[in-house]
């Protein structure tokens, strides 16, 4: 073992950095709430609605840590750039992908469109539920469930976005066809994953478990 | 297994530790500023949601900094693996050319290598699996090449290097 460290410290030079904790911690907490809120979670309840505020925080989270985190973090060290994206793929299909020190560039795009999905989700659940905070719904459903029934009357006299064939009909539908977009999505990163893992000859996955990369 | 490869590995545990912590101080900076936001539209003039808000921006602003803070932490951890790596690497070459130089064969750079890590003749010849006769003769041959009285001759010569500032690693690595 560390016979190996010495004299095979220079044989695997720097260019693939560990993925830090900030990452893999907001990576994996965004994947369990999408696969809650998309698989399991009663759409419009009130869990739905917590784990959706969690994944803002998360994604919020990843974001600023995008401007001020680490350089393989950063947006920069992987702007999307559709060509590379596709030559990458091209690369990866021959087998011979080269390798990053960051996302690669297919990687980056499926990034920032599960990202832009994550955006639209959330924008949209917030118009759904008139931007009232989980611990506000979560009350005035205990009130309503104690024979309660004013909120429910506040809510329909204010209601414009419950109406017929209105703005909100047309917000639940994005919603809804946005979150099959992001579950075809992950698919398809998990599939690339399994690709690009064979085709380097390392399980990528374990990076973003273990930080190491190599 | 020295100091060096327990360190790396609390300092990931307490980084993990870190960023776990910030990630829950988002989640809950989310909610705490979801629920002032909504008083501030309810009752914007009452002392309860200028005190809300308040505290809201605190928390934001403490996260940013522990963020700031984090980043810095991993970037020091990762410029000193990076210069231990390095030092490693830099003092393999050194050893390598050494015993190009002083002429070893590849199984006297074998025997060689173990002796300066420390291990005695016996122990080299359970790991080669040869017979402690055949080491010693090799030890004694590699002391002869290099010119030196013994292992403790043997292994100074590469330590003086490293005093004498033969490593270059760390000063080459930052930037």
């Amino acid at each position: 073992m560390t016979d190996q460290n010495m004299t095979g410290a220079r044989a695997a030079p720097d260019t693939v950095r560990p993925w830090d904790p900030v990452v893999r911690i907001t990576h994996w907490s965004i994947a369990a709430a999408v696969i809650a809120n998309g698989l399991i979670t009663k759409p419009g309840g009130a869990l739905h609605v917590w784990i959706g505020w969690a994944a803002m925080a998360v994604l919020a989270t990843r974001l600023l840590w995008g401007l001020i985190g680490p350089r393989e973090a950063r947006f920069s060290a992987f702007p999307p750039d559709p060509r590379a994206a596709l030559s990458h793929l091209f690369d990866l299909v021959r087998g011979r992908p080269r390798e990053h020190s960051s996302h690669n560039p297919a990687g980056a795009m499926m990034a920032y469109a599960l990202w832009a999905c994550l955006v639209v989700m959330i924008a949209t659940g917030l118009v759904m539920t008139g931007g009232k905070s989980p611990v506000t719904i979560t009350e005035e459903k205990a009130a309503v469930a104690q024979g309660d029934w004013s909120k429910l009357v506040e809510e329909g006299d204010a209601g414009s976005d419950h109406e017929d064939g209105g703005l909100g009909d047309t917000v639940e539908e994005v919603h809804e066809v946005v979150a099959n977009l992001m579950l075809l999505l992950a698919l398809l990163h998990v599939a690339g994953v399994v690709a690009e893992s064979r085709a380097l000859g390392r399980n990528l996955a374990r990076g973003m478990v273990t930080g190491q990369r190599r | 297994m020295g100091v060096s490869d327990l360190f790396p590995g609390s300092g990931r545990t307490r980084q993990l530790g870190l960023a776990a912590v910030m990630v829950l101080q988002s989640v809950a900076a989310v909610f705490f500023v979801g629920d002032a936001g909504f008083d501030l539209i309810t009752a914007p003039a009452a002392g309860h949601s200028v005190v809300e808000t308040l505290v809201a921006v605190a928390l934001v602003a403490g996260i940013v900094l522990s963020a700031r803070e984090l980043r810095l932490t991993l970037e020091h951890v990762r410029a000193q693996d990076r210069a231990l790596e390095t030092a490693r690497g830099e003092l393999a070459r050194v050893i390598d050319e050494q015993f190009a130089e002083w002429g070893l064969t590849p199984a006297e750079r074998d025997v060689g290598l173990l002796a300066l890590k420390g291990l005695d003749a016996a122990e080299i010849a359970g790991l080669r699996s040869a017979a402690q006769g055949t080491v010693r003769a090799q030890l004694a041959r590699i002391y002869a090449k290099a010119g030196v009285s013994g292992r403790a001759q043997f292994a100074a010569w590469f330590v003086e290097d490293l005093l004498d500032g033969g490593v270059a690693g760390p000063e080459r690595t930052t930037g």
